[in-house]
C-alpha cells in the first residue's frame, strides 16, 4: 500500500459489518417502535392525556429511533478509518487584484481614508435614538416616596399604630399611595433591646424603629429577621444588620447601615414619616456617597 | 442509495452541481474522541432550545401588566397576577404539551451551558486554542458570553419570584459601574428599578437578539472548524501536523451526529417527565419587596452569586467623584477578569515557551506546566467561589453557623487556587525533567515520539503498539 497522496483521503482501515438477521430485526423493531411511540405521543397530547404519558412517549419515539438509526448504519456500512492531508491555507496566494482595474488616481489613498471616516461618523450619528432608551437619572436614586406627614401603611393599605407591631415582630411597610414602589419599602421593628447609637432615638416610637429594606449591597429586600440575636437579614448575600444600633453591618457584604427612616405620629395616632431618609436608599450610587 | 433518493439528488446536481463538492464534503475526516462530541452536544441542545423556544414563543407575554388568571390551576384560579407569569401558567397548565415543552427548554438551556463551559474547558486543557485556531477560541469565548446572557434573560421571562430577584441584582449590578451606573442601568431597564420596560426588553433579548447573535456565532464557529480542520489526539505512527485521521463525515460521523442528536431529545424528553423542572407555580410570582430563601441562581450563575456573597464589605469613594463598591468588584471586575484570562491565556503560553508554527495536534496539560496550573488555578477558582453560593443551604443543612462557612469560602478561594496551580506547576515540571524533556517550540518537534519515519499506513499503524524510534 502506498502513503496517502495530498490530494485527498485515504482509507487506511477498513472493517465490512457481517451480514446480520439479529440486527436487522433490531432495526426493524427499534424502528416501528419508535413510529408507534410517536402516534401514541400525538394521540395522547391531542385527547388532553397526562404529561407523565404523552412525555414518556416522545422520550421513548426518540431513544428508539437513535437505536435504529445507529444500527441502521452499523450494519450497511464498512466502518472505515482515514487520514486526509491538512492543507496549508494558501496565504499570499492570489495577490493579484480581483479585477485588472488598477487605481489611476495618485490622491486615491487620502480620498479613501476620507470616505472610511465619513462613513465611520454618519454610522456613530445613527446611533442616536439608542439614547432615548433611557430616561436621564437625574436624582431619582436619591429619593423616595416618603414626605412629611406620608403614613406607613401595609401591604393592603391599613395604616399602622405602634401597638400594632408586635414584640420582637417585624413588618413590612409602604408609604402610603405608592404600595409596591420597591425602593421606598421599609421594615417596622418593636426592639426587645434599648436602642444605642447611632439609631436616632427621636425617631424611635415606643421602641418602634423603621428602617429601609433596600440592602445596601445589592438591593435585595432585607426580609428577615433573626431571632437569635435580632439581626435583620437579607436572604441574597447574607448580609447582616443590627436594628438596635441604628441598623449597622455586622456581617456580610453590605458597607452601610439601612438609613433609618424619619418617624413619628401623627394626631390619630398613626405612625408617619417626618420627611424622606436622609442617607441614600439601597446599592451604592455611582458617583459620590 | 433509494432511487427516489437518488433522483433527487440528480436533480438537485443537474442544476446545482452537486457531487464534486457534496464528495469532498462527504469525505471529510472526522477524528474521533468523546470530548469532541460536547460541542456538539452544545449545538443539539441550541437545535432544540430553539425548536422548542419557538413554541413557548407562541403563548408567552411579554408584560408585567396584571391580568387574572382564569385557568385549570386551582392554586391561582381568579387570582390577579403579572401578565408574564400568568401566560407561563396557562402555557403549563392550560396548554396540551406547554409544560413539557418548558420543562424541555429550560433542560435544555442546562444542558446547552454545560455543554458550552465543558467544551471550552476541554479546549483550553488539551490546548486547541493555538495557532492557526485563535480567532475561534475567542468567538468561542465570545458564545460563552451570549450564552451566560441567553440563560440569564430566560431565567427573567418568567417574572416569578427567583427571576425577580435576579433581575434586582442585575440591576444593581449595572448600577455599580463608577460613574455611569446609574444612567446605564436606566438606559437597560429604562427607569427606576422595577420598570415595565425590563420584561419586554429582556423578552426582545432573549428571543430575538441573543439568538440571532447565536447562530450567527455558531455558524461562523462551525464554518471555521471545517475551513482550519479538526485538531485531534497524537496516535503513534500519525504525522498529525500533516494529516488528519479519523473517520469520514458520510456515513460514521453523519449516523454518530444523527443518534447524538436524536439521544440528547430522548434523554430531554424523559427527564422532563421525571423531573418537575422550573416549575414556577409553587415559586410565586416576583412580589415588589419580597424574597425567599433559597434564592441561588441557575448554576451557570452561581460563580457571580458566591463572589458576590463571600466578596467582604467594600465601598469607598475616589475624590468624590467615583464610587468603588463590592458588587462591582465581585460582579463586573472578577467574572471580567475571568473572562480576559481565559482570552488572552494563548498568547501568553505562545510567548512564554516561544511556541513557532501552527498547531493541530492537541497536548496533554501536564505537558505544559503554565497551562496545567492556569487550567487548575482558574477554573478550581470558579469551582470554589461556585460553591460559595451555596453557604446558606449548606449552614441549613450541617447546622453550622452561616458566618462560618462564608468566612472558609473566603479563605479557600483566595488561598486554595494559587496552591493547587503552584502543586500542578511542579509535578508537571518534575515530570518533563525526569524524561529530559523540554516544552517543544514547534509541532514537528513536539511530534517526534509518535512518529515513524514516512507517511502515514497500515502498517505503520499496525505497529503502533510498539516504541517509536528517536
Amino acid at each position: 500500500m502506498t502513503g496517502p497522496s495530498t490530494e485527498g483521503l485515504e482509507v487506511i482501515e477498513r472493517t465490512d459489518p457481517p451480514p446480520s438477521q439479529i440486527n436487522d430485526s433490531i432495526v426493524a423493531l427499534t424502528a416501528v417502535g419508535a413510529a408507534i411511540s410517536g402516534i401514541v405521543f400525538a394521540v395522547t397530547l391531542l385527547l388532553g392525556g397526562p404529561v407523565l404519558l404523552y412525555g414518556s412517549a416522545m422520550a421513548a419515539a426518540l431513544l428508539l429511533l437513535a437505536v435504529a438509526v445507529r444500527r441502521y448504519f452499523t450494519a450497511k456500512y464498512p466502518d472505515i478509518t482515514a487520514v486526509e492531508p491538512r492543507v496549508p491555507p494558501a496565504a499570499g496566494a492570489g495577490e493579484e487584484p480581483i479585477t485588472d482595474v488598477e487605481s489611476v488616481n495618485p490622491r486615491r489613498s487620502f480620498l479613501g481614508w476620507l470616505l472610511a471616516g465619513a462613513a465611520g461618523v454618519l454610522g456613530l450619528s445613527l446611533a442616536a435614538p439608542v439614547a432615548s432608551l433611557g430616561p436621564s437619572p437625574g436624582d431619582t436614586l436619591r429619593r423616595t416616596r416618603w414626605a412629611p406627614g406620608t403614613r406607613l401603611v401595609t401591604g393592603d393599605g391599613t395604616p399602622v399604630r405602634p401597638s400594632d407591631v408586635a414584640a420582637g415582630g417585624i413588618a413590612t411597610i409602604w408609604p402610603e399611595g405608592d404600595i409596591g414602589h420597591e425602593r421606598s419599602s421599609v421594615v417596622l421593628i418593636r426592639l426587645n433591646v434599648e436602642p444605642q447609637t447611632p439609631t436616632n432615638q427621636a425617631w424611635v416610637v415606643d421602641d418602634v424603629v423603621a428602617y429601609s429594606k433596600v440592602c445596601t449591597h445589592a438591593g435585595c429586600p432585607v426580609a428577615l429577621y433573626r431571632e437569635r440575636d435580632n439581626a435583620l437579614f437579607c436572604p441574597c448575600h447574607q448580609s447582616t444588620f443590627d436594628p438596635s444600633r441604628g441598623s449597622v453591618p455586622t456581617f456580610g457584604p453590605a458597607a452601610r447601615g439601612l438609613p433609618q427612616l424619619p418617624m413619628g405620629t401623627d394626631d390619630d395616632g398613626y405612625l408617619v414619616a417626618l420627611g424622606d431618609f436622609e442617607a441614600h436608599v439601597g446599592p451604592a450610587l455611582p458617583r459620590g456617597m | 442509495m433509494t432511487p427516489l433518493f437518488a433522483w433527487l439528488f440528480d436533480t438537485l446536481d443537474e442544476r446545482l452541481g452537486l457531487r464534486a463538492p457534496g464528495r469532498k464534503v462527504a469525505n471529510k475526516v472526522f477524528p474521533h474522541n468523546w470530548s469532541f462530541l460536547l460541542g456538539e452536544i452544545a449545538l443539539f441542545s441550541f437545535v432544540v432550545l430553539v425548536l422548542t423556544g419557538v413554541f413557548l414563543t407562541m403563548f408567552y407575554r411579554p408584560s408585567i401588566e396584571p391580568v387574572t388568571y382564569n385557568g385549570s390551576f386551582e392554586l391561582y384560579a381568579g387570582t390577579t397576577q403579572p401578565a408574564a407569569f400568568e401566560s407561563i401558567l396557562r402555557l403549563s397548565h392550560d396548554i396540551p404539551g406547554g409544560l413539557l415543552f418548558r420543562r424541555i427548554h429550560r433542560l435544555a438551556a442546562h444542558l446547552f451551558m454545560a455543554a458550552t463551559v465543558l467544551h471550552m474547558v476541554r479546549i483550553v486543557l488539551t490546548g486547541a486554542f493555538r495557532r492557526p485556531r485563535e480567532i475561534n477560541y475567542l468567538l468561542g469565548i465570545g458564545l460563552v458570553t451570549i450564552g451566560f446572557a441567553a440563560g440569564f434573560t430566560g431565567y427573567s421571562l418568567p417574572y416569578d419570584s427567583l427571576a425577580g430577584t435576579g433581575i434586582r441584582i442585575a440591576y444593581s449590578e449595572l448600577l455599580s459601574f463608577p460613574v455611569v451606573g446609574d444612567a446605564l442601568a436606566f438606559w437597560v431597564f429604562g427607569g427606576d428599578f422595577p420598570t415595565g420596560d425590563v420584561i419586554p426588553r429582556f423578552f426582545v433579548f432573549h428571543v430575538m437578539v441573543l439568538p440571532a447573535m447565536l447562530i450567527g456565532a455558531i455558524t461562523v464557529h462551525l464554518l471555521l472548524v471545517a475551513r482550519q480542520r479538526h485538531t485531534q489526539f497524537p496516535a503513534r505512527g500519525i504525522d498529525g501536523h500533516r494529516f488528519v485521521l479519523g473517520k469520514p463525515l458520510w456515513p460514521a460521523q453523519f449516523a454518530e451526529s444523527a443518534t447524538l442528536l436524536l439521544w440528547i431529545g430522548g434523554l430531554l424528553a424523559a427527564a422532563s417527565v421525571l423531573i418537575p423542572w422550573s416549575d414556577i407555580s409553587l415559586i410565586g410570582p416576583y412580589v415588589p419587596g419580597e424574597v425567599g430563601n433559597n434564592a441561588q441562581p441557575d448554576w451557570y450563575m452561581f460563580w457571580v452569586e458566591g463572589a458576590l456573597r463571600v466578596f467582604p464589605a467594600l465601598e469607598f469613594s475616589v475624590f468624590g467623584i467615583m464610587t468603588i463598591s463590592g458588587p462591582f468588584v465581585a460582579g463586573i471586575l472578577i467574572p471580567g477578569l475571568v473572562f480576559t484570562a481565559l482570552a488572552a491565556y494563548p498568547f501568553v503560553e505562545r510567548r512564554v515557551y516561544g511556541l513557532r508554527g501552527d498547531w493541530h495536534v492537541l497536548t496533554n496539560p501536564l505537558e505544559i506546566p503554565l497551562r496545567a496550573a492556569f487550567a487548575v488555578g482558574t477554573f478550581g477558582f470558579v469551582l470554589i467561589i461556585s460553591a460559595a453560593a451555596t453557604n446558606d443551604i449548606l449552614s441549613r443543612m450541617t447546622g453550622i453557623p452561616i458566618e462560618v462557612f462564608i468566612w472558609v469560602f473566603r479563605i479557600a478561594t483566595v488561598v486554595l487556587p494559587p496552591i493547587g496551580a503552584l502543586l500542578i506547576y511542579r509535578y508537571s515540571t518534575r515530570r518533563l525533567e525526569r524524561s529530559g524533556r523540554t516544552v517543544a517550540a514547534t509541532e514537528d518537534e513536539a511530534m517526534k515520539p509518535y512518529l515513524f519515519p514516512g507517511p502515514p499506513t497500515a502498517e505503520s499503524m499496525a505497529r503502533s503498539g510498539s516504541q517509536p524510534e528517536d
